[in-house]
């Protein structure tokens, strides 16, 4: 399996991450599809992926918004790109649109077949057993606007993440309490850093920090 | 009522000052003194702002620039003050109806005379504004604004009084149209239409203020800057009264030149000006119907000229409907009888032109010959041309094409073009076999395909796959929700239509690598990302409207003013469909957020259908 969990943050903070995204594909000109959160107002969060990728030489990319319907010869040219990439954005929604579209075992499947996921914020948390972390914490979280219930997600790593964390005594706080409850990791990345995952191999870039047992450590 | 009692600029609070110019006074009046109707006019009690169009304020220079976008109660007593108006008609002349004098305004009001089919007359001599007063003109930064309101009360021009023969009170409960009262849901559907048509290159009147009252009554202010139809000119080229025409036209003509409307603002002749101004005409009514054809935009055109302005805006949403597909059968059902379907808008709009060519000859010879004698003019010949070349190039503007690009596709490789653009037809105006059937408020017969699919994803998967699609792929894109399996057979002519689409797309592909020097993957990247917004999958039609109005009213007793305008901002922007936008992203409140939401599975419901 290949994915990048992205944290989020401005182009020129994720350089390191996106020189080991590079380092994935398996070609050159790889084809790249984009999944916006939503498709309100996405062609804006398209154009400027492509703009980003496109200095990679990545010239070949599918906009592919999930929460419209989309017919069978575009769902097939996604499923045999390279790279699927989830966007930011509420979690909640992507997780429910997904859903309804039928694309979360889709998904895996394509993750689980050698395909490259990569996942910003949001789309980061996709990738994990379940979206509880976009609920948390309370000063800082999605808002369930489709007051979504099952929030089991693409369950393709065994950890949780938490994307945009800020090293504070506030966030560890929250974290230290949750993580008291939980048995599953937590990796907490502020904007920047992110996790690769290459096979059984699990590469933190940028600073990382972890929480389990009331515990934190530093990771990376 | 104090405040009516002194004049406006007397009482005018001095930051809104620019509010008293608009008091009835207008051009019009005084230069073509047979072309309106005058009332004295008096303030309507009870009524507060439901809507202020704050951009539209300050493009006029009624706001500064800086002004925050929140209406005060200053701002409102101003536009109160301005548009809480109801005239004194003929029946409260007749019965003597006194009203008290500090509630009645200094200067008359005109509603305008112009030709109208419903009218028995049907020669303009008793039809023009039923319901409308004009309140007047402003000039900020070169341009002059008209500005009339919609639901003053009823005039003597309306069909109810010219059908029955009698005078009618202002709100008379007996008629409907005639009473002389508009609608808040007619207001908002006005904005919000009108808003999103803007944002998308139609030039089209706006809405300034929506004014309420109880039962959903409401005073609908308008604006743009210039509100003369061409039913204004025909009335009284049918009378053959060419004074008044003389005078209609050089005050047209006169408001084009000041507002820098038109490229030539001054003659060497009279004939010379006429025909500046048939031509003018012939040109913004081949772009209108071109765009209403492509756009899928119905409006009802018919040879009185009164549903559209004279530089092919859109005035008066009632009968204005945007279609998800080309429905090309749809007809409203008007009762007495069908009106045009879209594919008879070409023709409307031409024979509009060749009234214009009767109009400038009458002008300048003084003789009115027969209109059947101007079917070859040059200006109908040139509206010819000129639509087709309009055609062509909103075809390359839906394909996702720039600008540059497209200049040079018209100018090397016009056959291409023209070639595609048949090809592209024969899939647009597809039909269902269902054949034609009863809808809601008229007839229709079903388009099949959805052009806006194939041109959004053709790009794309040209991009990612680099070979075309077989007949079978094809059809699953373009195909329609109105599409039935006996639809989607494909026929042999069919198939070579698929391909003919597909090699003619490519060719122009080709065409336009080679010219800007960039490799095929890096042109189908522009193409695929320009075509996603043109041909976004959301996009509103005239049905999502009349229901995200419903939603609207539905929601207004806790939408303030204030957030009504930030949501028609925020809806027509999301509609705004220019790939060449510099979108930025906007903070919008969480409610809105929820209340945008709802817009959008309203318009994604509706995409396909009238």
């Amino acid at each position: 399996m290949k994915l990048v969990l992205f944290s989020g943050g401005l182009e020129k903070d994720n350089q390191s991450l996106d020189r080991s995204f590079i380092e994935l594909l398996p070609k050159k000109n790889p084809v790249v599809t984009f999944i916006p959160s939503s498709s309100y107002l996405s062609e804006q969060e398209f154009k400027a992926f492509v703009r980003h990728y496109s200095r990679f030489k990545i010239s070949r990319f599918i906009h592919f918004p999930v929460d419209v319907p989309f017919d069978r010869i575009i769902f097939q040219e996604v499923m045999r790109s390279d790279v699927i990439h989830l966007a930011g954005g509420n979690t909640f929604y992507f997780l429910n649109s997904l859903r309804k579209a039928k694309l979360l075992l889709e998904l895996r499947k394509y993750a689980e077949k050698g395909g490259i996921l990569t996942g910003l914020s949001a789309g980061a948390i996709l990738m994990t057993e379940n979206i509880d972390m976009a609920a948390y914490p309370e000063f800082d979280r999605d808002e369930n606007v489709v007051n979504l219930k099952n929030l089991a997600s693409l369950n393709l790593v065994n950890f949780a993440f938490f994307p945009h964390f800020k090293n504070s005594a506030r966030y560890d706080a929250v974290f230290r309490k949750y993580s008291r409850t939980k048995k599953k990791l937590i990796y907490a990345c502020p904007d920047g850093a992110g996790i690769v995952v290459h096979g059984d191999e699990i590469r933190f870039v940028g600073p990382c920090y972890g929480f389990a047992g009331g515990q934190k450590f530093t990771v990376n | 009522m104090n405040q009516v009692k002194k004049s406006p600029a007397e009482t005018a609070d001095r930051s809104y000052g620019a509010f008293s110019r608009i008091n009835g006074q207008h051009p019009f009046k005084d230069s073509v003194p047979n072309g309106r109707v005058e009332y004295k006019a008096r303030y309507k009690k009870g009524g507060k702002v439901s809507f202020f169009n704050f951009d539209l304020a300050k493009e006029m220079g009624l706001l500064p620039k800086n002004h925050p976008e929140t209406l005060n109660p200053d701002l409102e007593k101003e536009i109160l003050r301005a548009f809480s108006i109801v005239i004194i008609n003929e029946y409260d002349l007749i019965n003597e109806i006194k009203f008290p004098e500090d509630e009645i305004y200094p200067n008359t009001f005109m509603a305008t005379r112009y030709l109208q089919l419903q009218h028995p007359d049907k020669s303009g001599r008793t039809s023009g504004d039923g319901r409308t007063i004009w309140n007047g003109t402003i000039r900020h930064n070169g341009m002059s604004w008209d500005v009339s309101s919609c639901g003053t009360g009823g005039t003597k021009l309306s069909p109810a009084c010219n059908i029955n023969k009698k005078f009618y009170q202002t709100g008379d409960p007996s008629i409907s149209y005639g009473c002389g009262l508009s609608e808040v849901g007619e207001g908002l559907e006005t904005l919000f239409f009108s808003e999103v048509l803007r944002k998308n290159g139609f030039r089209t009147e706006r809405v300034l203020a929506i004014v309420e009252y109880d039962k959903g009554i409401s005073i609908n202010v308008r604006a743009n800057p210039n509100l003369i139809r061409p039913s204004h000119f025909f009335g009284h080229l049918k009378q053959g009264n060419l004074e008044t025409l003389k005078q209609v036209a050089d005050y047209f003509i006169k408001r084009q030149c000041e507002n820098k409307a038109w490229e030539q603002t001054t003659f060497k002749s009279d004939k010379e000006k006429y025909q500046y101004l048939a031509k003018q005409v012939a040109k913004s009514f081949a772009e209108t119907a071109a765009k209403f054809e492509d756009e899928y935009i119905f409006c009802w055109l018919d040879w009185d000229g009164d549903n559209i302005l004279m530089d092919g805006g859109i005035i008066d949403y009632g009968s204005i409907r945007q279609f998800g597909l080309f429905h090309a059968e749809y007809r409203y059902d008007d009762v007495q009888r069908y009106s045009t379907s879209i594919l008879e808008q070409r023709q409307k709009a031409r024979y509009i032109v060749q009234c214009f060519a009767q109009i400038a000859d009458f002008l300048t010879t003084k003789k009115k010959k027969s209109l059947s004698q101007f079917r070859k003019d040059v200006n109908v010949d040139y509206f010819d041309k000129h639509f087709i070349h309009c055609k062509n190039r909103n075809l390359l503007q839906r394909i996702g094409i720039k600008k540059n690009h497209q200049d040079y596709l018209l100018k090397e490789h016009l056959q291409l073009v023209t070639k595609f653009r048949k090809v592209f037809s024969y899939f647009e105006r597809s039909k269902s076999k269902r054949g034609i059937y009863k809808v809601a408020d008229g007839i229709n017969r079903d388009a099949i395909f959805c052009m806006r699919d194939i041109l959004r994803e053709l790009p794309q998967i040209y991009l990612t796959r680099g070979s075309e699609l077989n007949p079978q792929e094809f059809l699953e894109v373009i195909k329609s929700s109105y599409a039935k399996k006996s639809d989607l057979r494909l026929t042999f002519l069919r198939v070579k239509q698929i391909q003919r689409f597909q090699s003619l797309y490519m060719s122009m592909v080709r065409a336009l690598e080679k010219h800007a020097g960039v490799s095929r993957s890096q042109f189908l990247l522009e193409l695929t990302m320009r075509s996603s917004i043109v041909n976004r999958y959301d996009r509103v039609t005239g049905d999502s409207i009349t229901y995200i109005v419903q939603k609207v009213m539905r929601m207004r007793p806790k939408l303030t003013a204030d957030e009504l305008y930030l949501l028609a901002e925020e809806f027509s922007s999301y509609q705004n469909l220019d790939p060449d936008q510099k979108a930025e992203p906007s903070e919008v409140p969480e409610r809105h957020r929820n209340i945008m939401k709802g817009f959008t599975s309203i318009v994604r419901e509706c995409r396909e259908g009238i």
